[in-house]
């Protein structure tokens, strides 16, 4: 019997004894190098930028900016899906060297990762409502039902604002069933994808319209561990950055992957190639 | 073993009767898939069908078409959160035994640590339990030189496990308190061993008892794999809305999700005739 209670006090003691280290590191790119790999977090649920195909492979825009910097690494590249509550978890536990997965550039945000500047995109809130709904201005949506995406960086903002009825989904599909099913009035979005969306072609949207004057300009970023920044792997990514705005590389994937062109987009590439 | 038979006043778990025993007891192979899970099964697959003639859009690949093309990662989503549940189910058990033991040791102190322990992940949402696996956990860990990474299937593993050990525990300890005294006493009385009473006499016993409720525990586990989607893993539900996303279509919704309720139904509903199978032929006849 004695063996058994040691045995029980020594597997109850390995859980509580588990302790917490976080990989420090010094060098990611050589760390890269060596792994031979880039381990990368990207959304593998938000069409256009990170979607999964049928063989179970993720593509979509950020995929394709990620392969832009394996290539220019010459290492092969590993992604890791993550969703808005993991990412910057991953990314600081080490288990990501970088994050590309529609992450808006806050000022909350920059305190616990790195923003890689020029930022890759631009994105505005809007909300997708049927036409019978018969929204006019941002203070419409007061105390009305409107379902959004969890994690989304508007979602506070536009509670704090017009104090909606927030009904939070998983992800976007759950979402636009719900305001089909008239659960809700409008949809809490990015405007881009709601372009896109009417734009589908699809019957289910005759009936709906994106009412509303497009809000809170928002940078995405590429996220980078903070040591990472100002370090060599930092400057890369922002080396890079810079030349996809320059080439006009963005607007071209941007066109690729079905997506308005961003004003943000064009504003850059002007600026930067003009110079 | 079979001391039960005639009447008895001590306090133990009489043998639910039956109405239908004799009519279960002899055919229980043949009965495995009763008609009636086929006619369920069947009216799901005409439920999935209608669904998909409601909605049909001309121009575009039917509903059927497309739940097929994702059959394939979908399936193998599922296989994932089989070996999760598998993995899951070994480790809970082995820990679980230990903590149902340790409820019945004679060292108090054994015993109300191990009381509390059970309680406390036996009375704990597993979807916290999950949360707290996931990230307390480091991603790797370092003894010494030695560097075990921990990836996140490994945790939630782990995660899943926590709440699977508490129940064990309540298993084992419940099915070794609901063997007799009397046994232990009379055992005592042959100058049998602690041990050896435990091993020789009371766990053969009781764990035909606990058997039952364990395959019970196991098929609620492989339904709460799912879970696991929340905490980013790529599971069948996680995959089954990446289905959807791509395909950017709301009327894929409940078909595709009805595909997965079907993969679940048609592994753990096996699972809940099995064991009423085996309770009824572990059934003591009074």
């Amino acid at each position: 019997m004695k063996s058994i209670l040691t045995g029980i006090m020594a597997a109850l003691g390995l859980f509580a004894g588990v302790a917490t280290t976080i990989a420090q590191t010094p060098d990611t790119i050589a760390q890269i190098k060596q792994r031979g790999t880039i381990v990368v977090g990207v959304k593998n649920d938000y069409k256009p930028w990170g979607f999964l195909d049928p063989s179970g492979k993720i593509v979509g825009m950020e995929i394709d900016l990620v392969d832009e910097i394996a290539k220019k690494l010459g290492v092969k590249v590993e992604l890791i899906p993550v969703t808005a509550a993991n990412r910057m978890e991953f990314l600081n536990q080490g288990r990501t060297d970088l994050v590309i997965a529609t992450m808006g550039d806050t000022e909350a945000r920059r305190k616990v990762v790195g923003m890689i500047e020029p930022n890759y995109y631009a994105g505005a809130t809007n909300v997708l409502a049927p036409k019978s709904a018969n929204l006019k201005k941002w203070e419409d949506l007061k105390d009305r039902k409107v379902c959004a995406v969890q994690g989304a960086y508007y979602n506070r903002r536009v509670t704090q604002l017009y104090q909606p009825e927030l009904i939070v989904f998983p992800a976007v599909p759950d979402a636009l069933n719900a305001l089909i099913g008239g659960n809700c009035i409008a949809f809490l979005f990015d405007d881009t994808l709601i372009v896109s969306t009417l734009a589908g072609g699809d019957q289910k949207w005759a009936g709906y319209e994106m009412p509303l004057t497009s809000e809170d300009p928002q940078l995405w970023a590429i996220g980078v561990r903070l040591t990472d920044l100002d370090a060599p792997f930092g400057k890369l990514i922002k080396e890079m950055s810079v030349d996809w705005h320059k080439s006009g590389k963005l607007l071209e994937l941007e066109k690729k992957w079905g997506i308005k062109s961003s004003p943000y987009l064009v504003e850059q590439n002007k600026k930067l190639s003009g110079s | 073993m079979r001391t039960l038979s005639g009447t008895t006043d001590l306090p133990v778990l009489l043998p639910r009767r039956m109405p239908s025993a004799t009519e279960w007891g002899a055919a229980d192979g043949a009965r495995f898939f009763g008609s009636r899970t086929w006619l369920f099964l069947l009216l799901a697959m005409s439920a999935l069908s209608v669904a998909a003639q409601a909605s049909d859009a001309p121009a575009r690949a039917g509903i059927v078409e497309t739940v097929w093309k994702w059959m394939p990662l979908i399936s193998s989503g599922f296989l994932f959160n089989l070996l999760v549940s598998a993995a899951s189910m070994v480790l809970g058990t082995a820990l679980g035994v230990l903590l149902g033991l340790g409820q019945i040791s004679l060292h108090p102190s054994v015993r109300k640590a191990s009381w509390t322990l059970t309680q406390f992940f036996r009375n704990a949402p597993w979807l916290v339990l999950l949360f707290f696996a996931m990230f307390l956990l480091p991603f790797e860990l370092r003894i010494g030189g030695l560097v075990i990474p921990l990836p996140a299937w490994l945790k939630a593993i782990i995660g899943l496990s926590l709440p699977v050990m508490g129940n064990v525990a309540e298993i084992v300890r419940g099915g070794i308190r609901s063997i007799p005294t009397g046994q232990w006493e009379s055992a005592e009385s042959l100058a049998f061993s602690r041990m050896q009473i435990l091993w020789q006499i009371i766990i053969p016993q009781a764990v035909k008892r606990m058997i039952p409720p364990w395959m019970n525990l196991y098929a609620i586990l492989t339904m709460a794999t799912t879970l696991i989607s929340v905490v980013g893993i790529q599971d069948a539900m996680t995959l089954t809305r990446g289905a959807l996303v791509a395909e950017a279509r709301t009327d894929l919704y409940l078909p595709l999700y009805f595909m997965l309720l079907l993969m679940f139904f048609a592994y753990c509903y096996p699972i809940a005739r099995l064991t009423l199978m085996l309770e009824r032929r572990f059934a003591v006849n009074a």
